[in-house]
């Protein structure tokens, strides 16, 4: 169990996170989701008492990360930048963590296994790859059996096996009661890994949901109609949790008698609304499914705290035309 | 619904009953945060190399001191353990090197992140490195001495240099120097991890404790003169020596003013450890 209370940090007067208030349950993998410089970092690196807050608190385990006497049993962490030093091998690296707490050496080689580092434990660190680096992280964040594990960007420069990997130890690792918190800057891989989401942007929280209700109000799962005979389609799809709005009208021209009208149903399948229209003779041009994908879903709620938003090139003329450094 | 459902949507797991931590002994004691960093210091390469070159040199140069020298030449008035370990001003820059390495070395390679998530109260880790460190370098330069003194006789013993443990003050200026060279490196550590980068750490140490003292005494003024013996430089000059260097501070003053220099600089380090992000 992981709980913020209005964490804030600051840097000079550049707020990068700012009151954040949320709880991560047991039991589930919450993705921690926001575009990149939202804060997400921070905030972890906040939760492991690496940056003091400026204003807020977090607690892990009931407690402050540092008052605890096992911290590496309550929280194991992978964090985004590398945190190894590159000239010992892998083992030692884990063995130096492992000292602290008198983990024994038999759990450092469990941990090297589990992450599947085995043939590469004796080598120097430096020679690894981006993905071996990550497997490493991981290790270390499995080393002390945590009742919570917190991953910044763990499938960062994994090969597909290596995602895949990750995937299900993050299911896994949930599904034995652990807290799990796992950042990300995608959608998409959220949504295949995580049961709930804490989005944030420019520091501030935008949403503590799941991922079907994140869908649910960005207005996905809708059904686009479009008839010249509305009313009649309105009367007779009524009925409780349907919702009807128009979307767009038509009018008549020289091929059409009626205008026509594009509607958006909610509440109801495509199949329903095509058997009602044919058992009462409704007319339908057009009856689409409408999916709003996770990506535009997440768009959507982080437009106006997204940092580093690519502009449509009209909006912004190039920098040679402005003669404005890049 | 299934025509409205994302592709790429879940299942949710079912809700888990919470996790209990299995009752382990694995805790944070003081020995075991001392275990890590000794473990830290003895597994990576820069260790051993640092630490055999400092020895090397120092042994090297004695020999050398050793075998080239004539009675009566222009060192006939050098004290015998300064004479003989002259290599030392080369050797402390190998250490002085390593104390930084072993705490800005962390920044530089972000694994003061993993070293501070697993003792996150933090000063401990500061004073077990600077514990594992400072008897690592007096083991080896206390060793180092004795052995260059011992070679160095080999030559010596029919000059007016000949000399032996158990004459006044050899013993103690050898044992002096390698505890001289244990505390400016303690300082360097202490550089390293206030100032958390390594090529700044050694040119903060270069500049404020190797250069800095030389430009000052320049200065026209007597006070500045006598405070500068109890600078590191100085007084682990003086420690060093089996008999009394005119100008410099005695062995007793000369020990205390360097402890309070390294406490000093490592009471820094610790204050910005503890206030600073990491």
């Amino acid at each position: 169990m992981i709980k913020a209370y209005g964490l804030t940090k600051r840097y000079g007067d550049r707020t990068v996170v700012q009151d954040l208030d949320f709880t991560v349950h047991p039991g589930t993998v919450t993705g921690f989701l926001g575009p990149n410089g939202a804060g997400k970092s921070t905030t972890m690196r906040m939760l492991l008492g690496l940056d003091t807050p400026t204003r807020g608190r977090s607690t892990t385990g009931g407690r402050a990360y540092a008052a605890h006497r096992a911290p590496l049993t309550q929280v194991g962490a992978l964090l985004e930048a590398r945190s190894v030093h590159p000239g010992r091998s892998a083992r030692s690296h884990l063995i130096a963590l492992a000292h602290t707490h008198g983990i024994p050496r038999a759990r450092v080689e469990e941990v090297i296994a589990l992450a599947g580092l085995t043939d590469a434990a004796h080598r120097r660190v430096k020679g690894f790859s981006l993905g071996m680096g990550q497997r490493l992280g991981i290790a270390a964040a499995l080393l002390g059996d945590p009742a919570t594990v917190i991953l910044d960007e763990p499938v960062n420069g994994l090969d597909p096996e290596g995602v895949l990997w990750i995937r299900t130890l993050l299911r896994s690792l949930a599904a034995e009661g652990r807290t799990v918190l796992v950042s990300s800057h995608l959608m998409s891989e959220m949504a295949l890994t995580a049961d709930h989401l804490i989005v944030i942007g420019r520091g501030r929280l935008l949403a503590d949901t799941t991922v079907d209700e994140l869908v649910r109000q960005a207005g996905g799962a809708s059904v686009k109609v479009v008839t010249p005979q509305p009313d009649d389609l309105r009367t007779h799809l009524a009925a409780p949790g349907v919702e009807i709005t128009t979307a767009a009208t038509t009018t008549a021209t020289a091929a059409r008698t009626a205008p026509l009208h594009e509607l958006r149903v909610r509440g109801t399948e495509s199949a329903h609304i095509g058997a009602v229209a044919a058992a009462h003779g409704i007319t339908l041009h057009e009856l689409t499914p409408q999916t709003v994908s996770l990506e535009q879903a997440f768009m959507d709620l982080t437009q106006d705290a997204a940092d580093h938003r690519s502009q449509p090139p009209a909006t912004t003329p190039p920098a040679h035309l402005t003669g404005a450094a890049a | 619904m299934n025509t409205t459902t994302p592709p790429a949507a879940t299942t949710p797991t079912h809700q888990a009953p919470p996790y209990r931590l299995p009752s382990t002994p694995y805790r944070i004691t003081p020995t075991r945060i001392l275990r890590s960093e000794w473990h830290k210091l003895r597994s990576l390469r820069s260790t051993w190399i640092t630490l055999t070159t400092a020895a090397a040199l120092v042994l090297g140069v004695g020999l050398i001191m050793g075998g080239t020298y004539t009675s009566g030449g222009g060192d006939s008035d050098v004290d015998v353990v300064v004479l003989t370990l002259y290599g030392s001003l080369l050797g402390q820059l190998c250490v002085i090197v390593l104390g930084i390495l072993v705490t800005a070395g962390e920044y530089a390679t972000g694994m003061i992140r993993s070293s501070l998530t697993a003792v996150p109260t933090r000063l401990p880790v500061l004073w077990a490195k600077a514990a594992v460190f400072s008897a690592t370098v007096l083991t080896v330069m206390s060793t180092t001495a004795l052995t260059t003194f011992a070679a160095a006789q080999l030559f010596l013993h029919d000059t007016d240099q000949a000399a032996s443990l158990t004459d006044p003050g050899v013993l103690r200026a050898l044992a002096g120097n390698a505890v001289g060279i244990t505390l400016l490196s303690l300082i360097a550590l202490g550089l390293g991890s206030l100032l958390r980068s390594v090529p700044g750490a050694i040119g903060a140490f270069i500049g404020g404790v190797m250069i800095l003292p030389e430009v000052l005494g320049m200065l026209p003024y007597e006070t500045v003169e006598r405070a500068l013996t109890y600078f590191p430089t100085q007084a682990a000059g003086a420690l060093g020596s089996a008999t009394p260097i005119p100008g410099t501070a005695a062995p007793g003053p000369a020990l205390l003013a360097l402890c309070l220099w390294a406490a000093a600089t490592l009471a820094a380090a610790a204050l910005s450890l503890r206030h600073r992000d990491a």
